[in-house]
Parts: structure tokens; C-alpha cells; sequence
């Protein structure tokens, strides 16, 4: 079912932009999935791995991120989204449901969990661009550690308090009442 | 968006052992997202990248699911079971293109004969049963499974095998007699009338194979059948269908299938495959 292509893709190479790789992938070249693999795998782990510590989990993650790349690369929409969010989004649900299970992989197709929403950056991620620089490093710092990675999970991972519940291995009410009380206590601090 | 610092080397390090505090991991990860240039700065271990790639490069390249197959992982069937029962593809079609053409020949014979055309429904009737057997005899064993000295060395091989064959192609081998028996001309019933006969038959020559080979369990009650068949054929028409197939023989078609069934699962262990042992 490919897309009939508009105009002619030209041949991608290292210094392609992630836009034209993503652009060839849709047309169905695999040498563009292969650099855009190359190109991100790499920190695409060292990220995941600060989630979840089993190393098999995270490369079942990847493996299963890019192949849902090849599949639904036509979703991407390039003028709103940003490549590596997108593919954050991706890969961080792609270890959720790889977490959630062996069986889960198998019975559902990859394809239910692409957000067809665009990729823009949070409030909370623009703020932490500057985090080296305000008084919210700080703050964070006296976060007690569970309260800080609820914070992690939907402010910088773009979960949804469901999805960081199931990543933290806690209840989704428990998520909503720790959320609560870690922005209260942030308040607290910068205030 | 631009910020003014970047990472360096051993803040990666720091990052990657965890060595960091909790807000600079959050800024070095926000701060990933937005700059190209330091996500290429993170060290990539290059087996382990190659590795990644041809997982990727192979499952994009798998084969894809066919229908059958999704349709039967939704009832339940493991990936590893369906593989199991479509490995032999050549024995597949040929056994499956032989049942369709007697079915067919059947149908078509009795729609154009005109006259004997009650007759014909019958003779198929008395055929029918004997049709799974047929496929369950074939379904395991040196004389139909060319794969048969393989298959035999693996801990799959043995009764499990057998019975997942036999149900498997019992299944396709009944929807079709089914299909065929509807399109035949004579009363309504005859199109079900067959399918107890046809579990006696099959449970039957499982149960015999625990103390026969599975080919001449088949062989001989197969020939039970047909023989029982052409010496009631001896007597009226009208008397044989009604005997064979009446209320009073279809319960004990049943009764008998259960029985044999039973048999079948206190003797599995004394399953006689056909092997040359």
C-alpha cells in the first residue's frame, strides 16, 4: 500500500536532514531506514536504558520502533513535528508494550500506537532547556526520588499519566495523587 | 530552538553511568531532543548497532501473515503450531486437490443423472466416512511424509504430532464432504446424516493404532465399512439408508466413537506410528 509519490525522491546520503531520510523511507528505501537507525539508535538507548534496566527490553524497544518507522513513516508530518520527538514518542511506548509482556507483542500489530498528533515540545521541556541556568535544577534535586520520575515520565518522556503508571510498575491512581503532590512540593520550592 | 551550552564528553559519560544529579539528567535529555549535533556525540557500539540493524532489516523483510494464519492466532492457535501443521505444503495440496475432486465428481454426477439420482446421494452417503479416515491415515508416517526420518528425531514427533495432523486435516476434510453434501440432491438429512459414521470411523482407527500400525488400523476399518456397506447394498434401497443411518444407529455411531475415544486416550502411550522400530 505505498504512497504514489508526488515527485521523485532524491538519494539520500550521510548528510541527509531526518525529513528527507523519513521521506524515503515512505517511498520504501531501506538504505534511508538504515541511516536514520544508525543515526539514532545510538542515543535513542542510552535514554531508554535510564527507564528501564533490562537490555533486552530496550533493544526489543528499538528494534520494534524502527520497524514501525518503515511502516507508518507516511504519518510523520515534517512541518509540525520534530524527527527525534517523534521517534522518542515511539520508542518510549514501543518499551511500554515490551514491558507489558511477550504475548502483548505478538497479538497487537505495532501499528495502534503511532501518535498521529504532532511532536511539539512541552512548556515543561522549554523550561528544562534552561534547567542549568534557574532555580528548578535545585528544586528537582530536593524532589524525592519516586515524585521526580513522575515528573520525568509525563513532563519530559510525554507519557500520559496512564502510560507513566504502567512504566513505574504503580497503580494509575496512585500516579495521579503522587503528580499532584510532586507539583504542589515544586511549587513549594520555587516559590 | 537554541540554547547555549552543549554537552561534552564526559557529561555523556557521567549521563550514561548515572553519575549525574536528577535535574541535569532531565536538562541533558530535554536538551538531546533539541540538538542534533550532541545526540551524534553519544558514543554507538558499533556490534551491538550492527546487530540492531539486521533485527530490523529481517523482520521488515518477514514474510508477511497470511489471512488463514491471523485467523486462526485470533482463535487461539500458537505461531508455532500453525508452522507445525502447514510445513509439508507439496502433501498439503495434493491431498486437498484429490478430496475436492471426488467431491466434485460426486456432485457433479448426481446433478446430471437425472433418474438415478437417489441412488447417488446414497452411494455418497456410504462414501463419505470414509474420506477423513483416508486423511487421517496419510496425516503421519513413512508412506505419505517425505519428511517423515526428520521429523521422527524431534521430541514433537509421536502422538501429539499425530493427533494435531489428524485434527487439522479431519477439520478441512469434513467442511468440504459438508460443502458437498449440501449441494447433493435427496432429503435434508443426508447432508448431515454421514459426520457420526465419520467420528467413528476416525476415532476408531486412532484407537486401533495403538495396536496396529496407523495405515492398516485405517486399511481395516476402513474395509469394515465398505464391506458392511456393499452386503447390506445386497438387500432393498430404502431399508439399508434407514438401518445405517436411522436414530437407532446414529446412537450407537456415538456411544461406540466415545467408547473408542477412550480407548484412545488410556492407551496414547502405546501409539504405533507406523515406524520401523
Amino acid at each position: 500500500m505505498r504512497r504514489r509519490r508526488q515527485r521523485p525522491i532524491p538519494p539520500v546520503s550521510e548528510q541527509s536532514s531526518d525529513a528527507e531520510l523519513l521521506q524515503a523511507i515512505a517511498a520504501g528505501q531501506t538504505a534511508a531506514l538504515r541511516l536514520l537507525h544508525h543515526r539514532h539508535a545510538g542515543w535513542l538507548r542510552a535514554r531508554l536504558r535510564r527507564r528501564c534496566s533490562d537490555p533486552d527490553a530496550v533493544d526489543a524497544a528499538i528494534q520494534d520502533t524502527f520497524v514501525a518507522v518503515w511502516k507508518d513513516s507516511h504519518r510523520y508530518e515534517e512541518t509540525t513535528a520534530d524527527a527525534a520527538a517523534w521517534l522518542w514518542t515511539i520508542a518510549v511506548r514501543r518499551l511500554l508494550s515490551t514491558l507489558r509482556g511477550p504475548a502483548h507483542r505478538w497479538l497487537s500489530g505495532p501499528t495502534d500506537e503511532i501518535p498521529d498528533t504532532a511532536t511539539t515540545p512541552s512548556a515543561e521541556e522549554l523550561v528544562l532547556l534552561g534547567v542549568e541556568h534557574g532555580a528548578l535544577g535545585p528544586a528537582l534535586d530536593r524532589l524525592s526520588p519516586e515524585l521526580r520520575r513522575l515528573i520525568e515520565a509525563t513532563a519530559l518522556d510525554g507519557l500520559s499519566v496512564r502510560e507513566a503508571a504502567k512504566l513505574l510498575g504503580i497503580a494509575e491512581g496512585t500516579a495521579k495523587t503522587r503528580l499532584m503532590r510532586a507539583r504542589t512540593r515544586l511549587r513549594e520550592l520555587l516559590t | 530552538m537554541t540554547t547555549d551550552w552543549h554537552l561534552d564528553p564526559g557529561l555523556i559519560e557521567q549521563y550514561e553511568t548515572g553519575a549525574l544529579e536528577p535535574s541535569r539528567i532531565m536538562a541533558v535529555e530535554a536538551h538531546l531532543l533539541a540538538c542534533a549535533d550532541c545526540r551524534a556525540l553519544i558514543p554507538a557500539d558499533d556490534a551491538w548497532l550492527a546487530d540492531s540493524w539486521s533485527a530490523v532489516y529481517d523482520d521488515i523483510h518477514a514474510p508477511p501473515v497470511s489471512p488463514i494464519q491471523r485467523l486462526l492466532a485470533r482463535a487461539g492457535l500458537p505461531e508455532h503450531r500453525f508452522r507445525l501443521l502447514t510445513a509439508t505444503p507439496a502433501l498439503r495440496w495434493s491431498w486437498l486437490l484429490a478430496t475436492a475432486a471426488v467431491l466434485m465428481l460426486a456432485v457433479a454426477a448426481a446433478r446430471f443423472s437425472g433418474d438415478g439420482t437417489l441412488l447417488i446421494g446414497q452411494a455418497f452417503l456410504m462414501a463419505a466416512p470414509i474420506l477423513p479416515v483416508t486423511a487421517v491415515s496419510g496425516a503421519y508416517g513413512p508412506p505419505a511424509d517425505p519428511m517423515h526420518e526428520i521429523t521422527g528425531t524431534t521430541p514433537a514427533a509421536g502422538p501429539a504430532l499425530v493427533l494435531w495432523r489428524a485434527v487439522s486435516v479431519i477439520g478441512v476434510a469434513v467442511l468440504m464432504a459438508t460443502v458437498a453434501a449440501v449441494l447433493l440432491p435427496g432429503p435434508g438429512w443426508y447432508a448431515a446424516a454421514w459426520l457420526l459414521p465419520a467420528l467413528l470411523l476416525c476415532t476408531g482407527t486412532l484407537a486401533l493404532a495403538t495396536v496396529v500400525s496407523l495405515p492398516t488400523a485405517a486399511a481395516v476399518l476402513g474395509g469394515l465399512w465398505v464391506t458392511g456397506v456393499l452386503a447390506a447394498v445386497g438387500t432393498s434401497q430404502e431399508q439399508v439408508v434407514a438401518s445405517m443411518f436411522g436414530p437407532t444407529a446414529q446412537l450407537a455411531y456415538l456411544l461406540s466413537a466415545a467408547l473408542a475415544a477412550a480407548v484412545l486416550i488410556l492407551r496414547r502411550r502405546r501409539f504405533d506410528l507406523g515406524e520401523s522400530r
